[in-house]
């Protein structure tokens, strides 16, 4: 298992009664990559990330975590291969506690106690929240909420760390904190978001789902500066690009910060 | 109770101060002895119950809970122990007790021990929760043998509890925005509301699954790590049980007001 | 409906507590069998939901007061009866030990009286067989406010009968009915067209949470049988409005069909409560006022020796 990729191949999925959610997607993500899925809501982000960690299974195609395809019969090491954060933080703490939430996992990969208590304390700290542990998670920040979500994945030790939209609901200090603290994983990461400046700065690579389908994938700062891409699928070139951008077309100065950014990021 | 009072006392609850350092299985064990005690007294002898205020009393301030806010709070019953018990003085009028030039019936007598025991059976609870924390007391409960099933059932209904308040805050705070001074609903739009607050809750359900699932969870709920009992615990339970025998058998108001009152 | 410990006494709270507590048992083995992992997120998330749906109150048509559902028959219908009972059960525990609404010793009677009534009885027996496919909006109603009143009326009856049992109020059964049955009967018809609403909105946006429910198990029913069904049900609720209408007039009358019916004379015991012990009066009375005051300079004492713990812990808070 030293290979940490994720390889889709023309993987279709269709919601019972419903539309086609994805149709015929295909890409490889490969060891160590970061990788941004972008899209409007409903282009088939959030289903294809259900699809990595075996919660859906594709009506035709295969995926592929590392050399094992995803199968009813290989859920229990997919889920441990892969960990998925989900969008709402509330949905993921069920625990009474912040440390029940955490030790949730590793308990359920049937580990020793000591060895539990070890990834625990660990992974709350790799978050920067090792004094919340006693407490209810109802209580908590939206950031804090964010971040404890993340450490109950973190806590199985997964090679590869899939996020649905972390960055929702954040405000700025959390948003930059949370950025941070991505910025420190080594994994293998998916990171489905509407956050474009997120995307721009943690994520080197992005794909870009349009319906169902694929419909760009390549740097990140490359995709985002195609205009005409952009507006196709109804996305918003980020502020500190365009501003960028603009400066480059017009010739003069445009927001000194963007133009920073833009020409940090597309360097 | 509004839907704000009540995430308000979920917030202040697990906030809480936590004074003592006794296993809180003994502290369950503890009220329920209380409870029998206070509940078995007969309701003529409101006397014996004066003197079961000792144990909240206590308890409310060794662990640091204060018992000025568990008197208020227990005030509350005193309401339906009132609806309930109004009808004694009303029908039973034998003559039980002469004060000096006042008689008092027995239905009085019975009124009155009505609401004392409303409020002591009140207190008691309020005591535990306060001094050990609902999480604390599950987790007892499950150390005592009670069924996964049942404490982690308590545990998720209790998570989500002030999630669904929140949920049901903001959708009736969007209908005050455009109804008319009126808080509570016309039955259809009501079916409405619940029923939307029904499917939201559903699809959460369903989410949280995921998130189960994406952790390796296969059905079976983690048991809780046994804990062993020390010395102290022993002595909280022997002593308080030995008070509530002393309290509950030995009549304390008769022996004392003899000695106050010897010449009657 | 909730009942609280002052009104009960410790034989009537442990035959109730032992009741409940075993039929909690078998719910949460047969919850444990069951081979649907999401029975575990679902009832949790029922629970709170049911719990927020208590605290949303809807008007009373024509009397300008408010009531909530109490909600046995609602969840019932999408998690079955003893899914359901598990939950409302842990709703209850919840309200008894958070809020302080209803007493830990009364637990027992409020989970058979207004869980374990509506779950166990009122669902399988009236609402499961009455709503038959085809499902229309008026079947529901009609089962659910049948369903509702049963429940209900037997809840009440069960309140009575244990307040009365515990000696608690000197007012003898006949008459204690007299006061709860018009009263639940009103209630059980509000609760019963609220859970029917709800009901009928999910059944028209997403009918598959309610199949779950009403599938499972199901064997056909008859048409004769179904017919038997409808006329137990109808006959039910006519019986409960009579039933109200004799003990307003007749109480007595009420008192002495239930003893002949039940065949028990011991259900309406409570004359006088114990009025033949009273200890004796004036010194007595006095220990009372000596006990008082001893309350209050303990309270006092307290309150100084443990000042100290109580400003660290504000503090913590803080």
């Amino acid at each position: 298992m030293s290979h940490h990729y994720i390889q889709f191949n023309d993987v279709h999925y269709r919601y019972p009664g419903g539309v086609e959610a994805l149709c015929g997607v295909t890409f490889r993500i490969t060891h160590g990559e970061k990788v941004a899925l972008l899209g409007q809501n409903g282009a088939g982000k959030s289903t294809l990330l259900l699809h990595t960690d075996g919660l859906l299974l594709p009506a035709s195609g295969e995926v592929n975590v590392g050399d094992v395809p995803v199968r009813k019969s290989t859920l229990k090491l997919i889920r441990r291969t892969v960990g998925l954060v989900f969008q709402n933080p509330d949905d993921q703490l069920f625990m009474p506690t912040v440390a029940d939430d955490v030790a949730f996992g590793p308990l359920n990969m049937g580990l020793p106690p000591d060895e539990v208590k070890r990834r625990v304390d660990a992974s709350l700290a790799a978050v920067g929240a090792t004094e919340l542990a006693g407490r209810p998670s109802f209580e908590l920040s939206g950031g804090q909420k964010r971040a404890v979500a993340i450490a109950t994945v973190i806590a199985m030790e997964p090679d590869i760390l899939v996020m649905d939209e972390p960055s929702a609901n954040l405000d700025t200090g959390a948003r930059r904190r949370l950025l941070d603290i991505l910025h420190g994983f080594g994994h293998t990461m998916l990171v489905a978001t509407h956050d474009l400046d997120l995307a721009l700065e943690l994520c080197p690579r992005a794909i870009v789902l349009d319906r169902g389908r694929v419909v760009a994938d390549g740097p990140t700062a490359t995709l985002l500066a195609n205009r005409q891409l952009m507006q196709s699928t109804g996305m918003d070139i980020p502020v500190s690009l365009s501003a960028y951008l603009d400066s480059l077309l017009q010739g003069i100065g445009g927001g000194e910060v963007g133009v920073e950014v833009g020409a940090r990021i597309l360097k | 109770m509004s839907i704000q009072r009540a995430l308000i006392t979920l917030n202040s609850l697990e906030n809480g101060d936590r004074g003592l350092a006794v296993d809180s299985r003994f502290q369950v064990i503890v009220t329920v002895m209380y409870l029998v005690a206070v509940l078995s007294v007969p309701l003529a002898d409101p006397g014996m119950l004066v003197w079961m205020f000792v144990y909240p009393i206590v308890m409310a301030e060794a662990s640091g809970t204060g018992y000025g806010r568990v008197l208020v709070k227990s005030l509350w019953v005193l309401p339906l122990a009132t609806v309930i018990g109004i009808f004694n003085p009303i029908l039973d009028h034998t003559p039980a007790w002469h004060i000096w030039s006042v008689t008092v019936s027995a239905g009085w007598v019975t009124f009155i021990s009505i609401c004392l025991r409303g409020v002591l059976a009140v207190q008691a609870v309020l005591v535990l929760v306060y001094s050990t924390g609902f999480y604390t007391i599950c987790t007892a409960m499950q150390r005592m043998g009670l069924p996964a099933v049942l404490t982690t059932q308590l545990l998720m209904v209790y998570r989500y509890i002030s999630v669904l308040l929140q949920e049901s805050l903001s959708m009736s705070r969007a209908r005050a925005a455009r109804g008319f001074g009126c808080s509570s609903y016309p039955l259809r739009l009501w079916g409405m509301m619940v029923g939307q607050l029904l499917l939201r809750s559903v699809e959460r359900a369903r989410r949280v699954h995921n998130a189960m699932l994406a952790r390796g969870f296969d059905g079976a709920l983690p048991a809780p790590e046994p804990k062993g009992l020390r010395a102290a615990d022993w002595i909280y339970l022997a002593g308080w049980i030995a008070a509530f025998a002393l309290l509950r058998f030995i009549d304390i108001s008769g022996i004392f007001g003899n000695i106050i009152d010897p010449a009657s | 409906m909730h009942m609280a410990d002052a009104l009960v006494s410790p034989p009537v709270a442990a035959v109730a507590g032992v009741a409940a507590a075993s039929l909690l048992v078998v719910a949460t083995r047969k919850v444990a069998k069951s081979q649907r992992t999401d029975i575990i997120p679902l009832m949790g998330v029922m629970g709170a939901f049911v719990f927020a749906a208590q605290m949303i109150n809807f008007s009373i048509p024509g009397t300008g007061s408010s009531g909530h559902i109490i909600g046995g028959i609602l969840l019932a219908a999408f998690l079955g009866p003893w899914a359901a009972y598990l939950t409302l059960c842990s709703v209850l525990i919840i309200q008894c030990l958070v809020f302080a609404d209803g007493g830990l010793m009364a637990l027992g009677c409020n989970m058979i009286n207004m869980a374990a009534v509506s779950t166990l009885i009122g669902y399988p027996l009236l609402y499961k067989p009455l709503v038959k496919y085809p499902i229309s909006t008026a079947r529901i109603m009609a089962a659910s406010v049948l369903a509702c009143v049963l429940s209900l009326e037997g809840g009440a009856l069960l309140v009575s009968a244990e307040t009365v049992a515990s000696g608690i109020t000197a007012l003898p059964l006949g008459k204690f009915l007299m006061f709860m049955l018009p009263i639940h009967l009103a209630i059980g018809i509000c609760e019963g067209v609220a859970t029917g609403l709800v009901i009928a909105f999910v059944q028209r946006y997403n009918a598959s949470l309610l199949s779950g429910a009403v599938d499972a198990g199901t064997h056909k029913t008859s048409p004769r049988r179904k017919q038997v069904l409808w006329g137990f049900g109808i006959a039910a609720l006519v019986l409960a409005v009579a039933f109200t209408w004799i003990a307003s007039a007749n109480p007595d009358g009420l008192e002495w069909s239930i003893e002949k019916v039940a065949g028990v004379a011991e259900l309406a015991p409570a004359q006088a409560p114990a009025t033949a012990f009273m200890p004796d009066y004036e010194s007595h009375f006095a220990g009372i006022v000596g006990g008082v005051l001893v309350m209050i300079t303990l309270w006092a004492v307290t309150m100084l020796m443990f000042r100290r713990r109580r400003q660290a812990s504000a503090q913590r808070i803080k």
